[in-house]
Order: structure tokens, then C-alpha cells, then sequence
């Protein structure tokens, strides 16, 4: 079975500073593998010790966020692939254009998987958007797959509801968090991973932009996130009136 | 171009948010919305500006077969914009259209607007910590927050059908059912209430189990109520051994605040804490602090809550 | 004295046959294990047993009881046949042998005593069938060597029986050559091996050099054959003495793990047929590994120097190479290596504890006399922080130059070198060296005894050389030098216990200095009877806090009702991670009592 897995080198929104103006500093900001991408390379890697084959991770990335597949390959992936274009500056469809494009030439794939989003933006548009470019039925916010022959049994895990799919092989689907552990990979992994064939190529080249227009981003503003440290004095029923106010100020009281 | 922006979600009331979001955009301009159904209208639906009703596929709930059928009625009627709602399934749907139509897609956007020329809206991102502002020119997709919108109310307009045709999915689902009620999910509650060993008994518990239930939260705890004292099961235990949960409120009740608690709920929104203690460890790591026993101060908050209906 | 008698001649004769082949014995795994038994080391040993037998500690003085036994029994077989023409010295064999077989007769009722509860602790642990038996027959050995020594001893006052001694001798001499040579042979080549030492199975600066490949590194332990020979002798030791056992806090709450058990699973694995190539985690469980804390009280409390420490730590990196981790641990390790904090907190943020304290970063002031080494927990956690403040407060008071890192601190790595993720450790070890080393660091003054062993015992390896001072120490000095006064006015009346941390008291010998600090600042220290290098561990060490293991009740738990029953009103801490867990348990349990850190204990006297 050949499965590729698709991986983002997010910005890491702990890390994340900002300008004396609130915004956030994105050059040169540390990043990571975004954090659910670990339970679509783990649920890749147990497909393919279940079924054998290969697993093969793709990334849209710049040579920095390299660190990224490297962890991927480290956690037992056999090879990547990187396309090379800043994730920050192309929009969900220029960016599942590059990777379908890149899974095309490394392909033919049985499985291709996603995470529901990643951990900077959230979108969580890309996985759907590659199915439908890749032309392959699509399951989204898997809790389980199980592939049997020709067919994949996958559990959705929707808001309040879960569906059981059955699902031709190939297929693409996305996770959800719950439907594994991802393992660590050890820093010395990581750094044997570092000889596991990598190849490089050029977004543009490979998915050329033609008339479409992207979604883009006009600003960004943050508020600095320290507590305020607030004591509300008064009587118990004081306090708690002056609180119940406060959090409704703060909006963050469900009705 | 003309300026009809269609409102869909599979979900009733969201797509009365969306169809609010969408009256949005036109407003001062001379366009209208339009409220999308699949085969069959549905009764709570709320379309002032008329329904379009998309006949042939047979299920409605399926993200592709939606988003075909979006596409060849769009194709036919070149809407101005399409939002859905943000659900799961509407995220699919969204950004399968956007890219059948190859036209830009905006993800779980609040604050809509429209110049004429390009479809303007805000959205959280790096965990809520940054709000982005996003453009995309017009025709365009985006899928709208839930539940930052109020529902519309004003009645349904007229109906147009629309035959698109029969669409075919490859995927067989083989059943749906309703996730268990009840079931702890710490880490998708907007509000937590937690209680720590300020709690004297366990069945004291139950009155943080009914402030949580009026909150619309869910009850966690501290390390020593679940793991020393087995007063609740494990998986309401947050901190550092339990979960990590990061809702919008997080009321911690009768806990001291160590870092073996507070690493796993630092990602909170808006913490508030109540203890005995003034000195306590938690107050540092809270927005608001109230000192004063839980035991006063928890039947005050509700009764201060349902004063506030 | 029966002369020329044949029979007597026979048992002389298997006497001497018999003490030759324990002679050869211990010869034998001397070499097989390339372990030094020589002269030095015999010397080295004797000082160290006479160091031990001033402590007066019971369990010592019967094991030495049962070893000068042993040798008495064997001196005196050897020179029966001239000893009639040394009557002082059989005078003094005899006056000697009386202390000794009271000693051996104590030791065989506690190895009954302990036997009974060894094969409780196994039902619990729902051990094998054939490991029981294992156990019982090696136990009953022991008992039998400790009878048959006793009895020899007794025999030696009764003359007439002396072929009857001499028979018992050498049966017994047969047993030692057995059963024994191997734990002498490892108690006499690691005796002064410190509880803090621990092998380092790769160096990350040789690789990150390029001296070897990344694919060379070999972590872990996944055949026995891939244990050195000083670690097969060591488990290869283990007669089931059972006093790691009975000092174990895993043991004690119920975990499942005890270190006799684990120690003798895979000594006795090692013996069967394809032992060598038998991977040891088919023996051991991962919640076995887990429960370990890593307080070393195993270790310390060993008679024959067995280290289960090096046998934990290479099973568990074997774990952590295969990806057996739960969430938890490896959360911790991702935070680690994301964020160079165990709890994934901002790290530019580490230093916020010390704003408007008027506290210099090192990068600041570069010319302070110590560096405040803060760790993470004190940096982190809003309760620990405190500890930092109060030391700070004190250094003051005292006119100590000092600077703190700041956000350039990084984790020591401690958590992860325990988990048995050595390369992360070592990258962590590595860049602090770097940082340290850039600002020319002399001194260091370290708040937790994870970072203090590190910085003190560990980092010399990967060339951080430091001279490494504990707070209690530094404060204990500041106060007997005048530098900190106390006004008596101010010290409070209250009675204090102290529950001493293991990586200070255990690891590192410190024990007088905390409690002349308290000395100095409240009225009364009552002590618990688990203190110093004997005490029991708060439930937090190797890497606990991190995560959960099945139990019956907290170690922290155990401990606090120790100090309860003390009757003090307060618990003193040396250690934040002590601090932590007891400060749980006091609430949890109810007790009233406050726990607070030494340093917090002397600032809160100071003006």
C-alpha cells in the first residue's frame, strides 16, 4: 500500500511575538509540525504496518521548515517530498493545487492523508480541496480507518453525530486527533532521519498559478494575552454579580 | 456582475446565521440572498430573499454531493458569493465548490462585508491569539463562524427550483448515529467549570456539576480529586497528567493553582478563580479572582447567572 | 585436636578444597566482568564498611554480620590445625564470633521476616509461577548460608564436634562459591560507585562532531548480550536480600515494580536457553519501568552494590526508541524540544517571575559572582516561584552578587534524560554548557536537586565544570558566617519536619546544612524516621510529575502521614518538586500542615 501524507510546518502560536504595533512578528517566528499532522503521519505509518509499503510525506514549505518532514521521516516515514513555496503567502487552493500536483508525480498513492487543519490558521481547507483535485472519494475528520482490500471502512466524527463510510480505495481523507497516539520521535531519530530521501521542487513550476485569484491576507492584530488579574471585592452576592458582568463584557458566556 | 450571495448550511440554524451573515454583505447595495436548499426545503428555514431549491441529487448530507450540486447550479446562476456554515460538513463543502469553481475560499469568517469587488471578513488565527483580516475578490466562497451570527427570523420568501441532475458519490455510508450525550469533552466545551480541593466532599460536587450545567459547561477537576481521592473519573482530570483544554472560560473553583493544574488549562480564553486562600497560586494565573469561600460564592454566581436569564 | 586422624584430614582437606574454589570463583568473575578486586579495593571497601558501621544502621550491621561470619568461620577452619598452638588468637576468635552469631541469628529471623514479605510483594505482582520458585530457592539458600554460618560459629565453642564445623564449613564454603563470589566480586568493584552515577550511552557532541554517524548510535537495550559486563554481573548479584524491596516508595504504594523483582527477571531470563539474544521488555513490563522514581534508595540500600538504577534507564530508553509513550511523556519531551520547558510555556517568559524584584540577567551583569540557576519548575509555576523570591530576598539581605539567566535559561534536562531520552538530554546539556561557558560561569547556586545533580555530577562529562553550590548550603553558610542574621525575636515558634529531597540527600550528601538553616529560623525540627540518605522519596523523581502510573495509594501520600505523625506543624522542602507533590498530599489528606521551602522558611525571618 503507498500512502502519502501530507504535513504544514506552522508557525508556533506559543512562540508567536508581537511588534509594539500588535502584530504579529511572522519573519524569522519559530515553528513546528502542526500539531494534528502528527496523528495523520502516525495513522499513515499504521496503515502501512498493517497492510505494508511505503509511506511518503509532502509539504508545502520554504527550506527552513524542513525540520518538519525530518520529524515526519523520524516517526517512521520512508521518504518526502518538498514543494517549495512560502505557506504563509499561497492560499488553501494554491496550496492543495502544489501538493496534488506533487502526489500526482510521486504517485499513484492507495491512501492520501491529511489533518482536520492545522495548528496556525485552523482552515482546515486543504484536505477536502485535494480530494476533489486528486479526483478520489474524500472522507473528512476520520476517527478510525480500516482498510480491507479494495475498500476502507472510516468512522466520521462530526459535531454530535459519527458516520460509518465505506469508502473505495483510493481514497483521501483527513483525522481527527482522537484516532490515534502519535509516537515521539527520538532526537537521534531525528537526526538518522536526516539521510531518507528528500525531494525538493518548486511550486510554481509544478502548479502554475494561471488567472486564479487568492484569498489573502490584508492585516493581522493581536491583543498581548497577559492576565489581568481583576479582584472583585464585595459581599459573595457582590462579587459574584460584578463577575457575571465582567465575563459577559468578556463575551464569553454561552446562552 | 450581479450581486446575489447565497446563503447554505445543512444545519438548520446555522444556515439562519448564515443567511444573516449574508444580508450583511448586501446591505446598502442592490443585492439580495438567497437561501440554498437541497431536495427538499425545510421548515424552519428563514429566506427573506427566496429560496433556491436544487433538485436531483438524492442525499442531501453528503459534503460532495452537496458541493456538486452547488457547483452546477453556481455554473448556471454565477452567484456573487456562496458562504456556508462552518460545521464540519460545511467546511468540506466550501472548499470542495471553491475548488471545482477555482475561485478563492475564506475560512470560518465573522465581520463580513463586500465592496462590490471583493468579499472582506475577519478570522481567528494562531489559537485565537491573532485576528486576521482577509479579502478575496468576488465570485468567491468562505464558511461563516457558528454562532457568530444571530439566527434570521423574518419570514421565507418565494422558491425557485433548480434541476442540477442526479449526483453520484462513490462513498456508501453504511449508518449515522448520535454521539453519546453526556460523554466528558473537555476539550471542545466552551466553559469549564473545575473544582479542586477546596471541595470538602464529594457530594458537593453536584453543586459545580449544575453551576457547569447552567453555564452550558463542563465540570473538570484538579489532580487530587481524580487521581488521590477518585472523586471524579480520570478523564475530568486537567493539568499536566490529565488533559490540556483550552475554552473560552475557565472557572476554577477551590484550587490552589499549582503548575501540575494550570499547564493544562494556560490556554484559556478568560480565567477566573475562586479561593479561600488570597495568597492562593491560581489568583496569578486568573483574570478575575473573587477571595471568599466556594461554598458562599457558588450559589451567589448562580443565582447572579439566572438573574441574568 | 585429632592429629592424624583420617577423617579429620578428609575434612581439612575439602576445607581447604572448598575455600580454594571460592577463591577461584570470585577470581573467575573478576575477569569474566574485567571487574578490580585488587588490594586497593579491598582497602577501599573495609574503610567504607567501617564508615557504615559507625551509622549504626540494623540491616547493615547483620549483613556485615553474616560477611565477618563468613570469614571468621573461614580463618578459623583454615588454622584449626595450629591454632591449639595460638591460644591468643583463638581466645579472640572465639570472643569475636559472639558478637557475630548474635548478629547471624538476628539476620536469618529478618530473612525469614523478609521472605514472608517477598512472596507477598509477589503475589502482588502477580509474578510467574517459575520466578517464584526462582525466588523461593535462592532465598532459602541464603537462609540455609545464613543457619550454616551461625551454627559453624556455635559449633566453634564445642571442640569436640569440630569435624561436624568443619563439615557445615565446608557445605557453606560450597554454597559462597556458588551463590556469593559473584555479588563479592561486585561489591568489592562498585562499592563506591555513587548513587548519582549513571552511564551515558552515547556522546551527541561526538555525533554532532561528525566522529560518528547518527545510524552508529545504538540506544537502549534490546538483547541482553547488549548489556556490558559490569551491568550482567551487577543483576547476575542480585541473592534476593530484599533490602531495595523494602526501601522502594513504588514498591511501597502499591505500583508495579519492585526492584528485586526486576532485577532477578532478567538475571534469570539471561540463563535460559538463548537468554543472551532474548529481549528483556519480554521479561519487563512498561508500567514496571514507568513506576520507577528514580530516588535511588535501591541502590543505596544494596549490601552487594547491584545498580537497578542502569537497568531502568537503559530499558526505558529502549521504550522511548520504540515510540511507547503515552501522551504525557511524550507531550513533556515535544515541550522540550520546542520550547526547552517541560510544560510548553512561552519561553521568552521564563524571567517574568523576576520582574521588578530588581534582579540582573547574567547578559545584564556578566560580572556577578553566581549564577542563579532558577529551573523550570521555580521559573514556571506561580507556587514555586516563591522559593526563587525568598532566595533572592536572602541573597540580598547578604550582599551575594548574583544574576540569573533569565529567559536564556533553558531546561537542565533532567526530565528527560530520566525518561530515557538521552539525546534530548544532551542537546539540552550542550546548548546550557554553550551559554554558561559564553558568560564564563564559576559559580552556580541551584534551587532544585535535579538541576544541582546535573550541573554538579553530569555536566563535567559534556564540559561544564562549575562550581555547583545548593541553596540550602549556601544559605547555611550565610547564616553560621554572620552574613544573614536571624534576629531571635523573629524566629518563629513553630515545629518544623524535614523531608530532605533524594537528588540532594540520596544524591548528593547534603543533609546538615538545611537543618541548620531551619535550626536558625524556627523553634523546633523534629525529625522523621526516613531522613538524610535514608529518606523516601516525595513520588515526583524520574520524571513522575509527568505522568500517571497505576498505584494503590501516593508515595506523596506515605510521606505526608510520616511527617504528620511527627506532630510538626510545617513540612520543610528543599526541593520544588517535593514541594509540590506534598503540598497535594497534605491537602488531600487533610492534614492542616503547610509546606513550604527552606529558603521561604529563613526569609520569612528576615526583616
Amino acid at each position: 500500500m503507498r500512502i502519502a501524507v501530507c504535513v504544514k510546518h506552522s508557525v508556533d502560536e506559543t512562540e508567536l511575538k508581537l511588534d509594539p504595533s500588535g502584530r504579529p512578528q511572522l519573519a524569522g517566528a519559530a515553528g513546528k509540525m502542526s500539531t494534528f499532522d502528527k496523528n495523520a503521519v502516525e495513522e499513515g505509518l499504521r496503515l502501512k504496518a498493517a497492510h505494508t509499503g511505503e509511506v511518503v510525506i509532502f509539504m508545502v514549505g520554504t527550506p527552513a521548515s524542513k525540520k518538519t518532514l525530518k520529524e515526519a521521516l523520524a516517526m517512521g516515514a520512508d521518504r518526502g517530498a518538498l514543494v517549495l513555496a512560502d505557506p504563509l503567502a499561497v492560499d488553501s487552493l494554491r496550496t492543495a493545487d502544489m501538493l496534488a500536483a506533487a502526489i500526482r508525480k510521486g504517485g499513484p498513492f492507495d491512501v492520501v492523508l491529511c489533518s482536520e487543519g492545522s495548528s496556525d490558521t485552523y482552515s482546515g481547507q486543504v484536505p477536502p480541496m485535494l480530494g476533489e483535485l486528486l479526483g478520489v472519494p474524500y472522507a473528512g475528520y476520520a476517527r478510525k480507518v480500516v482498510v480491507n482490500g479494495q475498500t476502507a471502512r472510516i468512522e466520521r466524527s462530526l459535531e454530535d453525530s459519527v458516520e460509518i463510510l465505506d469508502v473505495p480505495v483510493p481514497f483521501a481523507a483527513s483525522v481527527v486527533s482522537e484516532i490515534n497516539e502519535p509516537r515521539y520521535p527520538t532526537l537521534i531519530q531525528i537526526m538518522q532521519a536526516g539521510k531518507k530521501p528528500v525531494e525538493e521542487m518548486d511550486g510554481e513550476e509544478l502548479a502554475p498559478p494561471g488567472a486564479y485569484r487568492q484569498a489573502s491576507v490584508v492585516s493581522m492584530s493581536a491583543q498581548p494575552s497577559t492576565r489581568k488579574h481583576v479582584m472583585i471585592e464585595g459581599s459573595p452576592d457582590e462579587a459574584a454579580a460584578k463577575l457575571v458582568d465582567a465575563l459577559m463584557k468578556e463575551g464569553v458566556l454561552s446562552k | 456582475m450581479n450581486h446575489v450571495v447565497w446563503a447554505y448550511s445543512e444545519n438548520e440554524g446555522v444556515s439562519n446565521e448564515v443567511a444573516s451573515a449574508a444580508t450583511d454583505i448586501v446591505k446598502g447595495s442592490p443585492g439580495e440572498v438567497v437561501v440554498v436548499e437541497i431536495a427538499q426545503p425545510r421548515a424552519g428555514i428563514r429566506a427573506p430573499g427566496g429560496r433556491l431549491l436544487l433538485k436531483g441529487p438524492s442525499s442531501a448530507d453528503s459534503p460532495g454531493v452537496v458541493a456538486e450540486a452547488l457547483y452546477r447550479a453556481a455554473k448556471e446562476l454565477q452567484p456573487a458569493a456562496v458562504l456556508v456554515g462552518a460545521t464540519r460538513n460545511g467546511r468540506e463543502t466550501a472548499s470542495r465548490l471553491a475548488a471545482k469553481l477555482r475561485v478563492g475560499c475564506m475560512s470560518e469568517i465573522y465581520n463580513l462585508s463586500s465592496d462590490g469587488q471583493s468579499l472582506l471578513g475577519e478570522r481567528n488565527v494562531f489559537a485565537g491569539k491573532v485576528v486576521a483580516k482577509v479579502t478575496c475578490a468576488l465570485p468567491a466562497v468562505a464558511t461563516v463562524k457558528v454562532g457568530s451570527y444571530p439566527r434570521m427570523e423574518s419570514a421565507p420568501g418565494g422558491t425557485r427550483e433548480l434541476d442540477v441532475g442526479g449526483v453520484d458519490s462513490p462513498i456508501r455510508v453504511a449508518s449515522r448515529e448520535k454521539k453519546a450525550v453526556g460523554a466528558v469533552d473537555l476539550k471542545s466545551a466552551k466553559v469549564i467549570v473545575s473544582a479542586g480541593r477546596g471541595v470538602k466532599k464529594k457530594e458537593d460536587l453536584a453543586m459545580l456539576e449544575d453551576l457547569a450545567r447552567e453555564m452550558h459547561g463542563a465540570l473538570g477537576c484538579s489532580r487530587p480529586l481524580s487521581s488521590d481521592l477518585g472523586w471524579l473519573p480520570e478523564e475530568h482530570h486537567i493539568g499536566l497528567t490529565g488533559v490540556s483544554v483550552k475554552p473560552d472560560l475557565y472557572l476554577a473553583v477551590g484550587i490552589s493553582g499549582q503548575l501540575q493544574h494550570t499547564a493544562g488549562m494556560k490556554d484559556s480564553k478568560v480565567v477566573a478563580s475562586i479561593n479561600t486562600d488570597k495568597d492562593a497560586p491560581m489568583f496569578q494565573a486568573s483574570d478575575y479572582g473573587i477571595v471568599g469561600d466556594l461554598y458562599q460564592v457558588v450559589p451567589a454566581l448562580r443565582r447572579a447567572l439566572s438573574a441574568h436569564g | 585436636m585429632a592429629g592424624l586422624d583420617p577423617a579429620y584430614a578428609a575434612v581439612y582437606t575439602f576445607t581447604v578444597a572448598s575455600v580454594v574454589l571460592v577463591a577461584y570463583a570470585v577470581f573467575r568473575h573478576s575477569r569474566l566482568s574485567s571487574t578490580s578486586i585488587g588490594p586497593g579495593r579491598l582497602a577501599g571497601l573495609a574503610k567504607d564498611e567501617a564508615r557504615r558501621f559507625t551509622t549504626g544502621d540494623p540491616v547493615f550491621l547483620m549483613h556485615l554480620s553474616i560477611a565477618l561470619g563468613v570469614g571468621l568461620s573461614i580463618a578459623n577452619s583454615l588454622l584449626d590445625p595450629v591454632i591449639e598452638y595460638a591460644p591468643l588468637l583463638r581466645t579472640l576468635i572465639l570472643i569475636f564470633s559472639v558478637p557475630l552469631a548474635v548478629g547471624l541469628a538476628a539476620a536469618f529471623v529478618w530473612r525469614v521476616q523478609v521472605f514472608i514479605k517477598s512472596k507477598r510483594v509477589e503475589k502482588e505482582l502477580r509474578s510467574s509461577d517459575s520466578f517464584t520458585s526462582a525466588s523461593t530457592l535462592l532465598q532459602g539458600i541464603l537462609i540455609l548460608a545464613i543457619g550454616l554460618t551461625t551454627s559453624e560459629l556455635v559449633l566453634l565453642w564445642l571442640p569436640s564436634l569440630v569435624l561436624v564445623g568443619g563439615t557445615v564449613g565446608v557445605a557453606r564454603n560450597l554454597l559462597v562459591a556458588a551463590y556469593y563470589s559473584r555479588p563479592s566480586v561486585n561489591l568489592i568493584g562498585y562499592f563506591d560507585r555513587p548513587v548519582s552515577a549513571l552511564k551515558t550511552p552515547f556522546s551527541l557532541g561526538d555525533v554532532m562532531a561528525g566522529k560518528i554517524e547518527p545510524e552508529q548510535v545504538h540506544v537502549g537495550v534490546g538483547k541482553i548480550s547488549e548489556f556490558d559486563a559490569s551491568q550482567k554481573l551487577s543483576y547476575d548479584s542480585c541473592v534476593e536480600i530484599g533490602a531495595c524491596e523494602a526501601a522502594c516508595p513504588a514498591t511501597a504504594s502499591g505500583r508495579p515494580l519492585s526492584p528485586r523483582v526486576l532485577v532477578r527477571k532478567v538475571s534469570l531470563l539471561s540463563r535460559t536457553a538463548g537468554g543472551e539474544q532474548a529481549d528483556p521488555l519480554t521479561a519487563v513490563g512498561e508500567d514496571e519501568l514507568w513506576s520507577c522514581t528514580s530516588c535511588g534508595a535501591c541502590v543505596a540500600s544494596c549490601p552487594v552494590s547491584v545498580k537497578h538504577l542502569d537497568l531502568i534507564y537503559d530499558l526505558r530508553r529502549s521504550l522511548v526508541a520504540r515510540g511507547k509513550l503515552d501522551k504525557e511523556k511524550s507531550a513533556m519531551l515535544e515541550n522540550l524540544a520546542q520550547y526547552q520547558n517541560p510544560y510548553g510555556f512561552k519561553s521568552s517568559t521564563r524571567g517574568n517571575w523576576a520582574e521588578g524584584l530588581g534582579i540582573d540577567t547574567l547578559a545584564k551583569n556578566p560580572r556577578a559572582e553566581y549564577l542563579y540557576w532558577v529551573g523550570c519548575l521555580s521559573s514556571f509555576d506561580q507556587r514555586a516561584q516563591r522559593i526563587a523570591r525568598a532566595l533572592s530576598k536572602i541573597l540580598k539581605q547578604a550582599g551575594v552578587s548574583f544574576a540569573i539567566l533569565g529567559p536564556e535559561e533553558m531546561c537542565i534536562g533532567d526530565p528527560a534524560r530520566r525518561l530515557g531520552e538521552e539525546g534530548r538530554y544532551q542537546e539540552l546539556a550542550y546548548q546550557n554548557i554553550e551559554k554558561l561557558n559564553s558568560y564564563g560561569v564559576k559559580k552556580i547556586i541551584a534551587t532544585c536537586p535535579h538541576c544541582y545533580n546535573a550541573l554538579r555530577n553530569e555536566y563535567p562529562e559534556f564540559g561544564g565544570r562549575y562550581e555547583v553550590v545548593y541553596h540550602t548550603q549556601l544559605i547555611s553558610d550565610l547564616i553560621r558566617d554572620g552574613r544573614v542574621r536571624v534576629p531571635a525575636d523573629r524566629i518563629r515558634k513553630i515545629t518544623v519536619t524535614l523531608h530532605d529531597a533524594c537528588y540532594a540527600s540520596r544524591y548528593n550528601n547534603i543533609f546538615d546544612e538545611p537543618r541548620r538553616a531551619l535550626d536558625a529560623s524556627v523553634s523546633e525540627v523534629r525529625e522523621m524516621g526516613r531522613r538524610k540518605e535514608k529518606t523516601f522519596c516525595c513520588g515526583a523523581g524520574g520524571s513522575n510529575y509527568w505522568y500517571k502510573v497505576p498505584q494503590q495509594r501516593s508515595i506523596a501520600g506515605i510521606r505526608t502521614d510520616e511527617a504528620a505523625k511527627t506532630g510538626a506543624k510545617e513540612i520543610a522542602t528543599e526541593c520544588p518538586f517535593c514541594l509540590s507533590m506534598l503540598d497535594d498530599a497534605t491537602k488531600v489528606m487533610n492534614t492542616g500542615m503547610e509546606v513550604k521551602d527552606v529558603a521561604e522558611m529563613v526569609a520569612e525571618c528576615l526583616a
